[in-house]
């Protein structure tokens, strides 16, 4: 036996529409707004070190600190306060350089930005022992920032082979 | 080679204390160029010079001037590096776009070297975070009060002086 509807019961949605946009905000406050979940970077503080590149080709001795900033997402670039911390006879601490810098990823290593320009001129004394430190922020491609922050470790004595004045 | 010859091919290798004098020395020699540059740049709305092996584009929007810069032969610009405010204050503007301009090409030297005997790392386009006309340059990101108070104990006349016998 055929079966009459009317028309206005046809286009009824089974599903309310109210429902529908529900699902659709809860669904936008799990996921956020399309971004996957939280971006991940790290900071590599190497040691200081000796630079035989700057001894060679700018005649200088200094004690080197190259950083860098790793995230597993396209960073935009990575802004940093870095400095390079002197430990005198065991006791004193005190600050030999401190810049704030920022470094734009490289198209070919999106995921990184490097610091390879900051380093201190060799001091007379040779008994003090150096750590790096760097503190600072990733901007990311999506717009978002991460925090980072890391150091070299524990102070440590860096030979320089020819004393400046 | 001249000291300014050397700066031009150093790159990574250009220290802060050069960079620094690299720009003061700029505002002093090149001001009448700067002032045709900032005239057609204002007239224009853009602005483009190369300098070292790179090229510096200049635009203005939104009352700001803003940089991006590419190597020589390179398709690839950067985003934009720096920007700097404009007022309604014509001659103000002159001085503040002169020392953009200075600044912009103190970066894009540090970046962007001529070919030298020096290995150059690529590993982005790194700047200072603070120009060298803001005093908060100088005073590592605290209050400009004490950036006033450091620069004044500044003292680049020596890598200066190399630069003016160049």
């Amino acid at each position: 036996m055929k079966k009459n509807f009317s028309k206005s019961v046809l286009l009824q949605p089974r599903i309310p529409g109210l429902f529908v946009v529900g699902l659709l905000v809860a669904q936008y406050l799990i996921y956020g707004s399309g971004n996957s979940p939280e971006p991940h970077c790290t900071l590599k503080v190497d040691r200081p070190h000796y630079s035989t590149y700057l001894n060679e080709f700018k005649k200088i001795n200094a004690i080197k600190l190259s950083i860098t900033s790793k995230c597993d997402v396209p960073q935009n670039y990575t802004e940093l306060t870095l400095s390079i911390k002197r430990l005198e006879k065991r006791k004193k601490v005190t600050t030999s350089k401190l810049e704030l810098k920022r470094k734009y990823s490289n198209t070919n290593f999106p995921n990184f930005a490097k610091f390879e320009d900051f380093y201190i001129l060799c001091q007379k004394e040779i008994d003090f022992s150096y750590r790096g430190e760097a503190m600072g922020y990733v901007s990311l491609k999506d717009g978002r920032t991460v925090k980072v922050q890391g150091n070299s470790g524990k102070y440590l004595a860096v030979p320089c082979l020819v004393v400046t004045k | 080679m001249s000291y300014l010859e050397e700066c031009l091919t150093l790159g990574d290798w250009l220290s802060q204390d050069d960079r620094r004098a690299l720009y003061k020395y700029f505002l002093e020699s090149n001001d009448e160029i700067y002032e045709s540059q900032v005239k057609s740049l204002v007239t224009y709305g853009k602005l483009t010079k190369t300098i070292a092996n790179g090229e510096i584009s200049y635009f203005v929007n939104n009352g700001k001037v803003n940089y991006s810069a590419r190597k020589v032969d390179s398709d690839e610009y950067t985003c934009e590096i720096r920007a700097i405010k404009l007022s309604n204050l014509k001659s103000l503007n002159y001085k503040r776009l002169k020392k953009f301009f200075a600044q912009s090409e103190v970066d894009a030297i540090h970046n962007f070297p001529l070919p030298g005997a020096n290995p150059q790392s690529d590993s982005g386009y790194g700047i200072t975070v603070y120009p060298y006309y803001d005093l908060r340059y100088y005073s590592n990101n605290r209050s400009r009060l004490l950036g006033f108070f450091k620069k004044l104990k500044v003292d680049d006349s020596e890598i200066l002086n190399k630069l003016r016998a160049s």
